[in-house]
Order: C-alpha cells, then structure tokens, then sequence
C-alpha cells in the first residue's frame, strides 16, 4: 500500500498543475479554494453522475430480494418463518434474472415502484457484497484465514464499504479516490465534484478531493449555503474585509487552517448556486425524497456549474432493525422506493437518464436467524448482502455476482450451511465491495490504470467488471 | 570555535561535555528571550539555525554527517534543551516532524529519548524518516510537548538545497536552564486560566475568572465536585413532566386536549426540548455545578442513549441524572447504572434480549464504544500489533456471543411491589431495570480473556450475578484506562494528546494512588491539571479541539452576561422554555443535544481531519454545509438594529409571543446577552485597542496574532467611535467567527 500511495501521488503529479497539487499538502489546501482559478474551457465531455444511497444501519437485504420458487422459499421460510420474519410468498414482487436459471424470485412487497423500473430493465441487482480482503471459503473462515478488521460492527463496516479497502483503516474514501483520479474530466468545474447531501464522510474524501456537503430540500439549493448580515454601509464592507482577510492567517495551526479551508469552500460555492431551479418529477417528502430532490437540482445546474463528472451522497436509516423489522424495514423500503422513482423520472427529465447510475450500499446484511419474534422480530449484524443499481445505463433486470458455493449468484439461506461464516446466517461475500465499486467507478470514467490506485485490494479477486454496466 | 564540527568525529553523548563548556561561556542565546518559556528548543549550529543532529552509532553520536540519506533506516539524533520533565517523562511525551521546500508536512517516528550524560539541561532525541520522504534537500524539523513546539532547525536529505527560515529564526547552540513556571495564581485573565475555563466549564465570565483566581485550580476542582449534585433538586430535576398514560394517546391527543395549545403543549411535554431548554440554563447559568455538568455531557457523548427512541424528556432524564450523579464517581458502578437503566435498555435493546430471542446489541456496543474499543491497546492509548504490524481484535463473534448470552433477562420493571412508582400500562422508565429469571440464560459463558481475568463463567447463575460477573469482566480489562482516559482527554482538552499524556492519565485510572481503579474524580483532576493542558500559551501546529457546536455558542455567551428572554408583557409565553430555542442553532450545526442521529455520537470520535493524519472528531459536524451557520448565529446576536430601545442589550431569536399569526404556540423567546462593559471600552480607548485586547484575552486566551489583531482594529475603527454598539459587535463578530475562535487551543 506504501508503495501504491507513493505511486500514486507521482503519477498524480504529473497530470496537475501547481496549484492543484498545493492542494494534497497539508499546508497549502487554502491556495486552491481561495484562488478558484478558472481554468480553461473543457473539452466537451459527456455528463455522467454516480449517486451512493447509503442504507445506514445494516439494511436486512434477506428479505429485500427472496427466493420464490419451492425449494429457495422453503429454505428462507424455513429459517424465519416462526418468529415472524419472513415476508408471506403471496406477497413478494416477482422477478425472474435470466442469470438464475430461470428462478424465480421476489423483491420485498414494498418495492413496487422499483419493481416497475426492474420490468423496464432500468434496475439490477448484485447479490452477496460484502467486504473481504481475500475471497474465503467456510471452512477457510473458520480455520482463521486473513478476513476484514472487526466483522459485524457498524463502524467499521460502514467504514469499508466507503472506503472499498478492508484490510486496514483508510482515511480515503473510494468516492474520494474515484475523483482524484478523474479531475481530468472534469477541468473548470465550480463546485467539488462530490456532494454529499447527508454529513461529511470518509467515502467522499480523496488523496485531493473534499466534497461539498449541502443540506437536503426543502431547503432551497439557493439557500444552503449563505452568509448574513452583511449591508453595503462602508463599516458592514470592512467588517467583511476584514472577515475574508481574517480566513487567511494562522494557517500554520492545522486545525485551524481546515476550518477556514471549508469556510472558504462554502462561501465560494454560495456564489455559484444563487437560484433554486425548478424540477419536472414530483419528489415525496421525505427525509431520502428531499435529499435526492437536492441531487436533482443540483444536476439541473450541471452546465451552467461547467460538471462533467459528479459523485452524491445520500443516507436513509435506520436499517438497524434488531427490533421491530416487519414495521420499520417495511416503511424504509416504501420511502426508498418512491424517492429513487422520482429520482429516476426527474433523471429521464433532464434528459441524463442514461447519465446518471444510482445504487445502494449499507453496513451488512442481517443475520438471516431472528433476533427476537412477533411483532418485536428482527435481526442482528451479519456481512454479505444484496444491492440495488438504477439508470439508463445499468443492464437491468438481471442479478450479477460471483458464484456462492451452490453455483448461483445467491447464497444457501441455511443457518450453519455452506455459504454461512458461523451459525445464524451469516453470509460470507462471493463479491469483494472492490468488485461492486470498481464496476461502477469504470463506467463513472475510471480506466484499468486507474483502477488499481483507487483499489489497492482489487487484485486479491476476479475481475474488477462485474459487468451489471453497459 | 566549533570548526571541529566539519570534521568526521565519532562523539559520545559524553563528549558532548567539552563543547558545551565552550557554549556556556557565550552567553545566552537570542532566540531564548523571544520564544515562550516553557517551548522545547532544538539545537543548532553555533552560527546558523542548521540542527545540531548527528547519526547514533553504538559508540555515540556521529555528529559528523551533513547530509543524511533518504529513507526509513535513517535515524537522526537531535538534541534539545530547555525542558523541565516529570519523572518518568521520555520519548512518548514528544512529536516531531519535518517540512519540506514543497510544504509537504510528515511525521517522524520517535525512536529514543535520552539524556546526555554531560549536561543535564541537554537531551538526545533520535528520530527516523520514513519512506515517504524521498531526496528533497533542505528541511525544517520541529519537535512538540505538552502543546509547545520547539523552533524549528535545519536538515539536509539527501542533498543539500536552499530552503527559508522561520522568521526570526536564529541560532540556539546554548543549553537552556529550564524555567519553572509552577505558580500561575494571580495575574487577571491569564491565557492558561482562560483555558482551563475553556476546558472545565461551558465558558468563561468574569465571576469564575475571580474564583479561580482567588483560590486555584485544584481547590476550584474540589469545590465543584463536592457540590451536591442535587442540590436545589426541586428547581434543578423537576421541572420534567413524566406522562402518566401511553404516549400513543398523543394521538388522539389525551395528554394535549386544548386543541389551541396542542403544539406548545406536546413540546413542552412529550418531546426531547424540556430536556434541551434545562441543558442550556445549566451551562449557561449554573456557576455551582459547571464542572459537572461539563463532565456529564463529555459522558453523554461516550455513553451514547439518543432520544430518537426514548422520544420525551421525562423518559431521557434519569439517564442524565445517572451521567451527572456518577461524574465524579466510580466507572463500575456507572457502568452498572448505565446498562440497567430503561432508556439505554430501550436504545440498546438489553430490555428484550431474552434467552429465546438474543440480541447482540448491547453486548456489542459496551465493548466497543462504553469501555474497551475494538483494539488492544497499550497503556498509552496507541494500538498494540503483533508480529507482522497488525492491530489485535480485543474480541470477536464469539466474544460478542458469550456477552449476548450473560446479558438476557433483563426488562422494565413493572412489578408495583418492586417499583413504586411504577403506572400499569406505561413503560417504567425511572426504576432501574431488573431480571426475569425465565428469560435468562443460565448457560456456561467465556468472557475476555486477559493477564489476571477470569473468563470463564460458571452455569447456573443468576441474571444479577452473571451481570456482576461481565460487568467485572470488562471493568479490569487493561483497555479500559487508556481508552476511556483518551476520549475524556478529546472531550475536554485536545483532539491528539500525546501518548505520555495518555499513559499519565491511565495510570490514574488504573490506581488513584489509594489503590482504586476507575475514580473519575482523579481521572478527571489529573486530566485538567496535567502539564499538557496547562500552559500559558500553545504553540504546537496541531494541539487542540475543534469547539463542537454546544460549546461554541456557550463559549460565545458567556462571557456577556447571558440572561433568560423574558418578554414583560408576556412572561407566561416564555414560559421558563426560553433558552432551549438555543438547541435549534446547534441543531442546524448537526447537534441536536440528547438526540445524536447514531450510537456513535453526533460526530464519530475517529474522525480524521482530512488529508492530514490528525483525529479531529469535531470536524466530522464541520462542513460546507454548516460552515457558514456559525457566523449566522453569531450574526443573529449582533445584528445593525437589535432593539434600540436598550442600548447594548442584543437578544438572540426574539420570537413573537402568542399571538393570532401562531396560535397554539407559545414560542420560546430566546436568549439576551449584553455588550454594555464591551461598550464603555470602546469609549476609553477610542483606538479599538483596549475593546480588540479583551476580547483577545478573554476569548483567545491571548492567542490572537499580531495579523489577525490588525485586520479587526481596522474594521472597528472603520466604524464611528461614537457609535459605541456597532463597535462591540463588529469586534465580537470577528472575533467569534473566526477560524481561530472556533479552535479551542
């Protein structure tokens, strides 16, 4: 990794200018935010855009996408079914993945609008992710094989699936290191190329990129970010002077110098974002509908605001249902549902359907054996899960994977069975999150060069396509 | 007449003596009358600021070497001097880096920290680069302690190249007798009693600034924690209601029936803002139980029950109560207090974890958030590795399993007959939880395993002393000092205290010096009175904190004589809610008080500042997008024409009472401060000067930069002198939003 970073930042350099290469110095990163220098026009580049739906929590995708043909459902019933976790067969979304045989499958009932989208080839799943530092076996897992830092915590989970690296604690994050490597398609942008509609995070911090972090709708976009109490009086335009000049000193003290690096950030971006454009789709108001209406509105100024290229970050929780999960899963999914519908029509407005790929990622699955039963059933922390990928470009209607030990993309619901690390259902992956994140950030603009910089692990797994991607 | 120096010579530390003799008789050097008195100072050359550095060898120092190779087998000695140590005091208690031409900032590892043996005051600091620092020439090393960096002296890698100085910058060749600076009792407003005001309470005024003055910090300390918690209990606690029926009847609005005051009334009643409004009088107002207070809130942050689930005030508030009542006391027995009570029971999910239905949750976040973390730890808080340079898991799934296990049983107690003020039908969230013996499994259960533990607990217990048994387990595993010792350092003092800092800390956790493990009241003493925190001055890059969002603006307060908006004509509209709106500015900071959106605090307590490798947990909430909600708050305080009726008397969200346009809500009128004493120094000094110095000191501790102090003179003196008002909040203004204020240090 040593040796990767060192490469990294030399390959780097060559591509920037000075003064974007001031930017990964600990000292000079107020250079580049207070210059905002334009620099010359871009070469027409397609607009594409990836937007992380993090599922915040540790979405139970078990009973997101069911098996419903006999043998899988009697299996998944079979292990739920009598605590009263399991979603009724009658109840589930039918859907049949060409890659599975001809199996058919379920999605939870609540997806409906999503389950239209997966009928019109718009969304695909990408079953068993999860994060490994080599591919393991049972039984390899449990002779004590080489697995990823502290397994089944939150924090920690939560922290390789933003940072797609489990081998060590990293302080990039892979949206971050995905635009490091990509500012060259994104020449004269006016904002950050990642924003992040919910609270900084490790996934959109890059070796020199730091995202935007904007607050959701209802807010207007052309009121995130302001600054008050400033008249035109002679004193009111010193007191600003002095303000600005003010940001400018002290930068040797570390702490300090950051606060003023992102105080500068946010008064530059205030200037750029100064209306609240208007939206075709109707978004539902609710807490992930308002983030991704923000998204939304933030696309439409994609011109005018000179992106080529652009990562968002959303969140939804909390799927940390060690309680009550038929109730409070249930009304997630329905939220979820709805707000990527909008999302994806207001997307098929803009005319960037194809352009922009939304997907899902969470901590972990959920153990597939109850945590409790009736009307208080839920789940505890478990690894691999399934995943959600929209847009225009997603070759939907399909699962993609790597194969589990049955053959199939899908694990054995069985607790203590093959595909289980210990005894409750707790999957081990048959897909690396490198694997999942380096399908999408290839088409986001990543080539095979750049693929091992931004995943230094990718080489530990086959392929780094899983090809869910046109 | 160190021409010697050139010259290839194999010194040992020993022969140091011969030189230094010369040194002694040259006089004192320069740069020691313009550093602070208590700052490291690195060596150099008698006639340049190049380090005086060598390379160790097993026979000495090798002083001859000018230009030391790349790479991490490089070691370098420097010496430094002027240092006054504890005992005990060595390697762990230093930083040292290195800057190159490009402005490249990296760490150096510190190998040894030794005394020369010829001069007392002198000592040989042995460092190694690491492969990060390639064949950059000319660089500027510094070495920190105890918040203090050393001037900075030059070296060569790989080649030798030009690179600037420091301003100022000049020779250091003389060994420095350190000063003692034990006694900081009795100037006014010294930057190290500001600090530990900054540190211990919500904020500085001018009473406590007295009291602390008159009779020290550790009397001070004493006296605040021999304060009856609960004194003035009545005033103090009960002002929560504690609804006597289902909060579903909040529906069909049982609790709230006059259909015009429903919205006040639920707030008032069945939300989190009751709780909120009584944090904020405490912090600002309660002079006798700041320190606790402060204590109970870093506690809060540790412990974590958020009010997402526990929704109203009555439910949250004997979980504060546990925080305020044991901040001073045992860490077992918190730990104890913690688990049983129903709020952490109902976040957690300890109150249904039951021997048929196991959950995991708290048995898992207790270990890694309440008392050991997921490292093993060494004494000084950094992780420990095994052989190949990995961290080691302190435990694993079956850990967790085992702790799931010795865990079940326990649920609210809704026995009349054991909790008396128990209400049939409503969830018992005042008495502490207890044990259902049908529910609890009796199995045999391995707990951790550590020198001394007994991990192995025998079946057939009962669920009580299963809990004692667990509770045991982990309150003497050795992580808990450090760790729980460094995250009350973060909350208090400084985001990267030094491993020394640490260790000193988990000594006093591990024994108060009476043979008792986990006393707070030492832990907490020994933390704010350790030599790290204090300190006139800091002048370490990296020492400090950013001010989280709850502390910033009791930190702004303070100072101005903060009051409770009461509104004459409609004192019932104010209705004692009054200072709780404060909780909607630091909501929009992503602080939402009692009500984190995660276990995990309001900002995870890893947090890496970005491209740096500093923790700077606080920044996790500072973001483009609540960046510029600081100075809007500050600006809501200071705007051009706040009531004109009373000279100096600004008031933060003065809200309209009840009237036609808000019917049902009896709005909270807000906050008051007052810039009256601001303004009678802007007219005894019609320069700004005397009104910009203030604020400096009792804002800044004195740690405003000659630049920075410029820049707000001018804006204060672009305003008409007379117009005393606009001056105070011009200067408060920049003051208070600025980068430098909003970075405790």
């Amino acid at each position: 990794m040593k040796e990767n970073r060192r490469k990294f930042l030399k390959t780097s350099c060559r591509a920037l200018s000075m003064t974007a290469l001031a930017t990964q110095m600990r000292h000079f990163g107020l250079v580049n935010a207070l210059a905002q220098e334009k620099a010359e026009a871009a070469p027409e580049v397609e607009y594409r855009a990836m937007v992380c739906v993090f599922l915040s929590g540790g979405n139970d995708s078990n009973n997101m996408v069911v098996p419903n043909y006999d043998e899988g459902y009697n299996l998944y019933a079979a292990a739920r079914s009598s605590q009263g976790l399991a979603i009724p067969r009658a109840n589930l979304l039918p859907i049949t993945p060409p890659s599975m045989g001809g199996q058919v499958y379920g999605f939870h009932p609540n997806l409906t609008e999503l389950h239209g989208l997966w009928g019109q080839g718009k969304v695909a799943v990408v079953c068993n992710v999860g994060s490994l530092t080599q591919p393991l076996t049972r039984a390899e897992y449990q002779s004590g094989a080489p697995r990823p830092y502290q397994l089944f915590s939150h924090s920690d989970q939560v922290e390789q699936f933003r940072t797609a690296i489990s081998s060590f604690k990293s302080t990039t994050g892979w949206g971050g290191r995905t635009a490091d490597r990509t500012t060259g398609l994104n020449v004269g942008s006016a904002i950050p190329s990642i924003t992040s509609v919910a609270g900084a995070t490790v996934f959109s911090v890059g070796g020199n990129t730091s995202p935007l972090i904007v607050s959701p709708a209802p807010t207007p976009l052309n009121q995130v970010l302001t600054l008050n109490g400033f008249g035109t009086t002679t004193d009111e335009v010193a007191r600003r002077t002095s303000m600005d000049n003010i940001r400018q000193q002290d930068l040797n003290f570390t702490m300090i110098q950051n606060a003023s690096v992102e105080t500068q950030k946010a008064i530059n971006v205030s200037l750029q974002l100064n209306t609240d454009p208007v939206l075709t789709a109707t978004f539902p108001n609710t807490s992930l509908g308002n983030q991704l209406r923000q998204v939304a509105k933030l696309m439409k100024f994609r011109t005018s605001l000179n992106m080529s290229r652009q990562i968002f970050y959303v969140q939804v929780g909390t799927f940390d249902t060690h309680t009550g999960q038929i109730a409070n899963q249930g009304s997630l999914f329905t939220q979820v549902s709805q707000a990527l519908k909008a999302f994806y029509d207001e997307t098929v407005a803009q005319g960037i359907a194809s352009q922009v790929t939304t997907f899902t990622v969470s901590d972990f699955n959920r153990t597939l054996n109850p945590g409790a039963s009736g009307s208080n059933a839920g789940s505890d922390h478990a690894w691999a899960g399934h995943h959600l990928v929209m847009g225009g470009a997603v070759l939907g209607g399909n699962f993609y994977g790597r194969p589990t030990s049955n053959g199939t993309f899908f694990p054995t619901l069985v607790n203590g069975g093959p595909d289980d690390a210990e005894s409750r259902g707790r999957f081990i992956p048959s897909v690396a999150i490198e694997q999942y994140a380096s399908t999408l950030s290839r088409w986001y603009g990543l080539t095979d060069i750049d693929i091992p910089f931004v995943f230094p692990n990718i080489n530990n797994f086959t392929g780094s396509n899983l090809g869910f991607m046109m | 007449m160190l021409a010697g120096y050139d010259d290839y010579r194999r010194f040992h530390l020993v022969m140091f003596c011969g030189v230094f003799l010369c040194l002694l008789l040259s006089g004192a050097s320069i740069l020691a009358n313009t550093m602070p008195e208590d700052a490291p100072i690195l060596m150099s050359q008698p006639d340049s600021t190049k380090a005086l550095a060598g390379r160790p060898t097993k026979r000495g120092v090798d002083t001859s070497i000018k230009i030391f190779p790349p790479g991490a087998r490089t070691t370098i000695t420097l010496f430094v001097t002027n240092l006054d140590l504890l005992e005990g005091e060595g390697a762990k208690a230093f930083r040292a880096e290195l800057e190159d031409a490009q402005h490249f900032r990296h760490p150096l590892e510190i190998i040894s920290f030794e005394p020369t043996a010829e001069n007392k005051w002198v000592y040989a600091l042995t460092v190694r680069l690491n492969d990060g620092i390639g064949d950059v020439g000319d660089v500027l090393v510094r070495v920190t302690r105890r918040g203090m960096t050393s001037n900075r002296v030059r070296l060569s890698i790989g080649h030798e190249s030009k690179i600037r100085d420091d301003e100022g910058a000049a020779p250091t060749p003389n060994p420095i007798e350190p000063v003692r600076t034990e006694n900081r009792v009795g100037l006014p407003w010294t930057g190290d009693r500001v600090r530990f005001m900054e540190q211990a309470t919500f904020g500085v005024n001018s009473a406590l600034e007295l009291r602390l003055r008159r009779i020290g910090y550790s009397t001070w300390l004493e006296e605040q924690m021999e304060q009856r918690f609960d004194a003035g209990n009545a005033e103090r606690y009960s002002t929560f209601p504690y609804p006597n029926y289902s909060p579903v009847s909040i529906v069909v609005n049982e609790g709230c029936p006059d259909a015009a005051k429903r919205v006040s009334c639920t707030r008032d009643n069945y939300s989190m803002y009751p709780l909120q409004n009584w944090f904020f009088k405490e912090a600002l107002y309660s002079d006798d139980q700041q320190l606790r207070r402060r204590i109970s809130w870093a506690l809060s942050q540790i412990m974590v029950v958020g009010g997402r689930e526990t929704v109203q005030s009555g439910r949250m508030l004997p979980y504060i109560q546990i925080l305020d009542a044991n901040a001073f006391g045992s860490y077992r027995s918190l730990l104890e207090k913690i688990t049983l009570n129903p709020a952490m029971g109902n976040y957690l999910d300890l109150a249904i974890s039951t021997k048929q239905n196991p959950n995991e949750n708290y048995a898992r976040e207790v270990l890694q958030l309440f008392s050991i973390g997921v490292d093993m730890l060494n004494q000084d808080g950094t992780p420990m590795l095994d052989g190949q340079g990995n961290r080691i898991p302190t435990y694993n799934q079956e850990t967790i399993n085992n702790f799931t296990k010795i865990f079940t049983g326990w649920t609210f107690c809704q026995n009349p007959s054991v909790c008396p003020s128990v209400t049939l039908g409503v969830v018992n969230y005042k008495d502490q939880m207890i044990s259902n013996a049908a529910n609890h499994d009796t199995t045999q259960k391995t707990l951790l395993n550590y020198p001394g533990a007994t991990p192995v607990i025998p079946a057939g217990q009962t669920a009580g002393q299963d809990l004692n048994a667990a509770l045991n387990n982990i309150f003497y595993h050795p992580n808990v000092a450090p760790f729980i010792s460094k995250l009350l350092i973060q909350q208090l003092v400084t985001s990267n205290p030094t491993p020394a800092y640490v260790e000193r800390i988990a000594n006093v956790f591990d024994d108060n010096g009476r043979g008792q493990r986990g006393d707070l009241k030492s832990v907490i003493r020994a933390i704010l009175l350790d030599p790290e925190a204090r300190g006139n001055l800091k002048t370490d890059p990296d020492y400090g904190k950013l001010r989280e969002p709850v502390l910033f603006i009791t930190d702004v307060l303070r100072p101005f004589n903060p009051q409770s908006q009461a509104v004459t004509s409609t004192v019932v509209a104010c209705n004692g809610q009054s200072d709780g709106i404060l909780n909607g500015n630091t909501l929009i900071l992503d602080q939402d008080v009692f009500n984190p959106p995660t276990v995990f605090n309001y900002y995870p307590m890893d947090y890496r500042i970005p491209n740096t490798p500093l923790a700077g947990p606080e920044f996790g909430i500072f973001s483009t997008g609540t960046a510029l909600k600081r100075p809007n708050f500050v600006n809501q305080f200071l705007p051009p024409n706040n009531n004109p009726a009373a000279p100096g008397v600004v008031t933060v969200n003065i809200n309209a009472p009840e009237s036609t346009a808000n019917a049902g809500v009896f709005i909270p009128c807000g906050t008051r401060i007052d810039l009256a004493r601001l303004q009678t120094l802007v007219t005894d000094d019609t320069t700004g000067a005397l009104l910009v110095d203030t604020l400096n000191r009792e804002l800044m501790h004195g740690s405003m930069s000659s630049q920075m102090r410029n820049e707000i003179l001018t804006a204060v003196q672009g305003v008409v002198s007379t117009n005393t008002l606009k001056r105070a909040r011009t200067a408060l203004y920049l003051v208070a939003t600025s980068s430098q204020f909003q970075v405790q240090r």
